[in-house]
């Protein structure tokens, strides 16, 4: 059921969302934009399936001529891969922040990282 | 035919320049900067050597990497495409990294860990070149990913800077859900039409029209361009993050990281979704290019700092630009355009005079600086030549950018009969004269009034800091003066491909395949681009008169007959206003010039300075808000 897929990944999407905008802790922030990646992950990756299709290796006569019609489309998986790595590198580089964050403000709780305002 | 290799070469260049920076350039500080210098160099020339082909012979330049050329109408590989409005965007933006390294020389030397700096340097040039470059959406979405990494990690850069991490953090949240926006959008574009190229998407898009998948895609890339260009109320991690970042980075981050997102947001109205017909389209921009350009200039009014000014200025300008671009007219392009070239040279300059006190004083702070002319009369030159050109003082290029998107907006009331443009041609004017003000505030506050004791022994920054400021002010000037030129040479080849997407999908795809898809030209050009009228002039006085007139009465009547009890003013500093003489060491403190002001609008700064929370939870609401109503108004209006 690939309907599912779908419906699970606009629940992580509003899961993370959720996450962000109303978490103080700024660890918690870091997981819900983990979150929303995830969900866009599985959302490309869904788009790509073919329920039932084979592994999409086959010379480009093949697909021009119809020979075969019925695989998985491989490009939403190369993009999905993209997208975790940089997903990885999102929380990486967020995680390094909170920890320089948590040494010069003693607090990793969003009400007291706000000395910009106004 | 060689020269379409370059745009790729000096994309990959700088990339490669940022992995031999890191390897090479961590101990000597003459090597990592000759690196630098030798990539950005040569992106510089390669791409100024494609103004002849793609400018002047109107030709657009497409690359496939690797060679995988499009089978049976199908793209399949990575394509690089250049056209007017890719190679207008790339010349700002290697012009602003050029100048931007050589300020940097001096003006980073007492920094630590300088290799690392660099390397990020190369990869936001990098990246921000390749998204202008590139012709492959899912591609774009990449280089904005790098962009946002690197400007993120720069902002962060001077982590004993008050508020540095802070602000990169607030920066990755909100660009990370602006980039997984975008994400999504491009996956659902995917979906829809199995494609990832521009060109091709650009062609069955206008085949299939928008439907409800494909609309909802637009919406959330609109999303996503909004927060990468920080068009209120995206904008919060920007006035952040160009305050607490290295002055060389803020005035790349105001100067071309937010026109990236223009760019992007050019691209994908105008060529790929083709949505710019649509009168929904055009209100949905202009409102957000209006409120954005009245919110920044009032918030900058509010602000003690000068870097923060600046970049309240600078959203408020990114307003102007999109506004206008957002009537989807030829003269509303061209004063965007216009507008969004001058921006980056007035808003570079004046990003590089606070850089040059900011290293002369150590401070930014408005309330603490003063009487710096007699000390830094080169700077505060400069300075006055940004300051007149961002207020829309001729001669300078302000001036001339502002007056067109005047003209344009009050073009779209008369052609359209639809009176809120009017308007809007009302609040641009009414914002231009609040950065005028604004500005004025900091000229006192900084170069002129009296120099507090701490800043008598301060010197003149060296030479290699003024030479990008001269260079910038030179083209403010020239681009005032020469604004026939400008049209002619640099912004017509832009405006021409932007309404050109028959070409910028036949250079791609093979020619035919345009018009087998139906596409077609946005709209007929107009023979002339002048639409003086003075009836209609005479007319937008009078509105503007009425305006103000209503203005004027109701705030007497809210405010009573003025009174001239000084016992009512507790700070002695007011003394000067009141007491008919100078009075000794009354230094009128930057936020204070315009203090009636201020006071009269109290209501409306205490809103929007609570507004302002700094917590990167409010700003994130602000953020999934916003692209809620983008979709909502998406959904009900265009779909």
């Amino acid at each position: 059921m690939i309907l599912f897929n779908y419906i699970t990944a606009a629940i992580l999407l509003v899961l993370g969302m959720y996450i962000i905008c109303t978490q103080k802790n700024l660890i918690k922030i870091v997981l819900g934009m983990g979150i929303v990646d995830y969900g866009v992950n599985l959302l490309i990756v869904s788009i790509g399936y073919n329920d039932g299709g084979s592994a999409p290796i086959y010379s480009f006569p093949d697909l021009i001529n119809g020979a075969v019609h019925h695989f998985v489309d491989p490009i939403p998986q190369a993009l999905t891969l993209t997208s975790i790595v940089i997903g990885a590198c999102v929380d990486a580089m967020a995680l390094s922040l909170v920890i320089m964050i948590f040494r010069k403000y003693h607090s990793i709780n969003s009400d007291d990282v706000r000395r910009l305002r106004g | 035919m060689s020269y379409i290799h370059y745009p790729v070469i000096s994309v990959m260049g700088l990339f490669l320049g940022a992995f031999l920076v890191e390897i090479f350039g961590s101990k000597n500080k003459k090597v990592r900067f000759g690196i630098t210098l030798v990539f950005v160099t040569l992106a510089t020339v390669l791409t100024y050597l494609l103004i002849k082909p793609v400018f002047f012979d109107q030709e657009i330049i497409s690359y496939w990497m690797g060679g995988w050329k499009p089978e049976a109408g199908y793209a399949i590989g990575i394509g690089y495409e250049i056209d007017g409005l890719s190679l207008f965007f790339g010349l700002l933006i290697v012009t602003t990294f050029f100048l931007s390294t050589i300020y940097s020389w001096r003006y980073m030397e007492k920094d630590h860990h300088l290799g690392h700096y660099y390397t990020l340097f190369l990869m936001l040039c990098g990246a921000v070149l390749g998204l202008v470059f590139t012709g492959d959406i899912f591609n774009l979405f990449i280089m904005i990913e790098i962009m946002t990494f690197a400007a993120v990690a720069l902002t962060a850069f001077r982590n004993n800077r008050e508020g540095a991490l802070e602000a990169g953090f607030k920066y990755l949240v909100i660009g990370s859900l602006g980039s997984s926006f975008t994400l999504a959008g491009v996956a659902i574009l995917y979906l829809s039409c199995h494609t990832l190229n521009m060109a091709q998407l650009a062609a069955l898009l206008s085949e299939k029209g928008l439907d409800g998948l494909t609309g909802f895609a637009f919406a959330l890339m609109i999303a996503g361009m909004g927060v990468k260009s920080f068009i209120v109320p995206f904008h919060t991690p920007a006035a952040d993050a160009y305050t607490t970042a290295p002055t060389s980075i803020s005035m790349v981050f105001s100067g071309m990281v937010n026109k990236a997102g223009v760019y992007g947001m050019i691209r994908l109205v105008y060529v790929v979704f083709r949505a710019m017909g649509l009168s929904s389209v055009q209100l949905l921009l202009v409102l957000f290019g209006t409120v954005t350009m009245f919110v920044g200039v009032t918030m900058a009014l509010a602000q003690h700092d000068f870097k923060r000014l600046l970049a309240f200025h600078s959203i408020s300008q990114i307003g102007y630009v999109l506004t206008s671009i957002g009537l989807g007219t030829y003269f509303g392009l061209f004063g965007g355009l216009f507008h969004a070239m001058n921006h980056t040279l007035f808003k570079g300059l004046l990003f590089l005079t606070a850089g040059a006190v900011l290293y002369a004083t150590g401070t930014t702070d408005l309330d603490r600086l003063g009487g710096l002319a007699k000390r830094m009369p080169r700077t505060t030159a400069y300075f006055l030549v940004g300051a007149a050109a961002i207020s829309g003082i001729p001669p300078f290029n302000g001036f001339a950018s502002k007056w067109m998107i005047y003209q344009a907006t009050y073009e779209k009331a008369v052609s359209t009969g639809n009176i809120a443009f009017a308007f809007v041609t009302v609040i641009a004017l009414l914002v231009s004269v609040m950065t005028l003000a604004s500005f004025i505030k900091v000229t006192q506050a900084v170069f002129f009034g009296q120099c507090p004791l701490a800043l008598t022994q301060t010197k003149e920054v060296p030479f290699s800091m003024r030479l990008p400021m001269a260079i910038l002010s030179l083209l403010c000037l020239a681009g005032g003066i020469g604004y026939n030129y400008v049209m002619s040479y640099v912004l017509s080849p832009a405006v021409h491909s932007v309404s050109n997407a028959v070409g910028y999908v036949d250079a791609m795809m093979g020619s035919g395949y345009a018009t087998a898809h139906k596409v077609t030209m946005l709209q007929s050009e107009p023979a002339a681009l002048s639409v003086w009228n003075p009836v209609m002039w005479l007319l937008l006085f009078v509105v503007v008169l009425t305006a103000v007139t209503l203005v004027a009465l109701t705030s007497e009547k809210r405010r009573g007959p003025v009174t001239t009890g000084q016992e009512q003013i507790p700070d002695g500093k007011y003394a000067t206003f009141f007491g008919g003489e100078k009075s000794e060491h009354s230094h009128v403190a930057g936020s204070d010039l315009f203090w009636g002001f201020k006071k009269d609008w109290k209501g409306y700064f205490r809103v929007a300075g609570n507004l302002h929370s700094g917590n990167v939870n409010d700003y994130a609401v602000w953020t999934v808000a916003a692209t809620a109503l983008i979709t909502l108004f998406v959904m009900i209006f265009i779909v």
